[in-house]
């Protein structure tokens, strides 16, 4: 018995030596709201926004299926694109140089700043949420598989042209292979921005998921509400962030 | 032969940003993308019209002062914040998940927040700061982290204290990741400061690109993001040569 008492006490410590910050937070939270007695409809504490959560999990629940979805398609649309346009830019030198200042340029730009325009030009509907999710992810996508392409393992490039390689040869078997663990790195850096952007922009649009029901809610003055939206969409951030640093790590050891 | 091939590299991307302004200025002449996207050199016109200038000029100063405080609150809690958990190293899982919680957040959950916990004038710092916070603080905790075990050993073997490895050996390892989280957290301060205006700020960009949208005034909104931008695009310029300089001293 002793043994499972100490068992926990060591779980309970390294629990307390990980999520202290985040536990302080809420707990400083729930006391501002309590002790300075303010308005739930200016600001409820956690606890109420839990309680609302917990009591319309299928408003919460659909409304997170609806961003991740568009966070998901956009996401994959836009690593793709970057991996390609990368590609496509490794094979041509000229094309390596047109392309690398702009994307450069818009690498530095604030992309949320972006959403009006986007919105003005393809409409206030998903067309524009989708965008700019593709956006958000090409860039760390095309930087990232740009390095790879180009840090191959050494002495590899010298054997495919001793071969006689061409270069489309080169590019498949060699290159794109040797720039997947950096493919993986975009990927992690892009999926939690990718639902936080979809949700900016729901919000901006008003269409529909996450974004929307804030939106929605802040303008009913449903503090509770809106705020158990953007915790639903900062644990699907979160959860986001693991898998990809989890599917990064499997990916690498399976290919070094 | 070098300077060959950068004259070169340089021209082909002279080109491409010559290549992207032209589409932008066909697709406005020719109405390609409808009547929201108007020509550069009409959005450039917009901009500089002598009768609105002071109108833009407000709106920068109000962000830039947003952005230049938050942006230095940022860089000096973040940076202290990582030498906190390099040095008392218990701190740092507890740390590291506090600042990806924080990071996760929806920025517009926090501008609400901060309007109730500070002022309307403060959310966009308060956002800027804390966009700025977690960048500076992953890449300084990484950068501490990256003194080679052998200098660690060395300075142990000599009997160094260690406010004395800190400051030889550890900070100078860390600078250039320092410097380089300093150039990518420009963009995300100015991404901060506009989402903050969103909620309610009396003037800045943010909130002239918002109401340019609602009230469908297409070369204003153009106009606004482009000074959005070309204001990030020169400040990671300058903090760019400012890395490139960190790079050759300490690396």
């Amino acid at each position: 018995m002793p043994r499972l008492a100490d068992a926990v006490g060591r779980a309970f410590i390294v629990f307390l030596s990980r999520f202290w910050g985040i536990f302080a937070l809420l707990v400083g939270w729930e006391l501002w709201v309590v002790v300075g007695g303010l308005n739930p409809i200016v600001m409820p504490q956690p606890s109420r926004v839990l309680a609302e959560i917990v009591t319309n999990p299928s408003l919460f629940f659909g409304s997170a299926l609806d961003t991740v979805a568009l966070a998901g398609i956009g996401l994959v649309l836009g690593m793709a694109l970057g991996a390609g346009i990368a590609a496509a830019a490794w094979t041509s030198r000229i094309l390596t140089g047109l392309l690398t200042p702009v994307t450069l340029i818009f690498a530095s730009v604030p992309v949320i700043a972006l959403i009006p325009v986007i919105a003005r030009v393809l409409g206030y509907d998903l067309r524009t949420v989708l965008a700019i999710v593709v956006i958000i992810s090409f860039f760390p996508a095309f930087v990232f598989t740009s390095a790879g392409l180009r840090a191959l393992p050494p002495g590899s490039g010298d054997l495919f042209v001793v071969l006689g390689a061409r270069r489309m040869t080169t590019l498949f078997g060699l290159a794109l292979p040797s720039a997947v663990p950096n493919i993986m790195i975009a990927l992690r850096l892009a999926a939690p921005h990718a639902i936080l952007a979809a949700m900016v922009a729901e919000f901006l649009m008003g269409t529909n998921g996450l974004g929307n029901l804030f939106h929605a809610a802040k303008d009913e003055f449903n503090m509770e509400r809106a705020l158990g939206a953007s915790a639903i969409a900062t644990v699907v951030s979160v959860i986001a962030f693991l898998g990809a640093t989890a599917a990064e790590r499997r990916m690498i050891q399976r290919w070094s | 032969m070098n300077g060959d091939s950068s004259r070169k590299s340089l021209l082909l991307g002279a080109l491409g940003v010559l290549g992207f302004a032209m589409t932008w200025e066909v697709i406005g002449s020719y109405r390609l993308a409808g009547l929201s996207w108007p020509p550069l050199t009409a959005v450039l016109a917009y901009l500089t019209d002598p009768a609105r200038v002071p109108l833009f000029l407000r709106a920068l100063g109000a962000t830039m002062g947003a952005v230049a405080i938050g942006y230095g609150i940022g860089c000096v809690t973040g940076l202290a914040l990582a030498i906190l958990s390099h040095v008392v190293s218990a701190l740092r899982p507890g740390t590291d998940r506090t600042m990806a919680v924080i990071h996760a957040i929806p920025a517009i959950a926090l501008g609400p927040l901060f309007i109730v916990l500070l002022s309307r004038e403060t959310t966009p710092i308060a956002i800027a700061s804390l966009n700025v916070l977690f960048a500076i603080y992953v890449a300084a905790c990484s950068g501490l982290d990256s003194a080679s075990p052998t200098h660690i050993d060395l300075m142990r073997a000599l009997g160094a204290p260690m406010g004395r490895q800190f400051l030889h050996l550890d900070m100078p390892a860390a600078l250039p990741a320092i410097v380089t989280s300093m150039k990518l957290a420009v963009p995300a301060a100015l991404i901060g400061a506009i989402i903050g205006e969103w909620f309610g700020a009396p003037r800045g960009l943010g909130l002239l690109i918002l109401n340019a949208m609602q009230n469908f005034q297409v070369p204003l909104l153009w106009s606004a993001v482009l000074l959005t931008a070309v204001v990030s695009l020169s400040l990671f310029g300058a903090l760019s040569l400012l890395e490139r300089m960190v790079y050759d001293r300490f690396r």
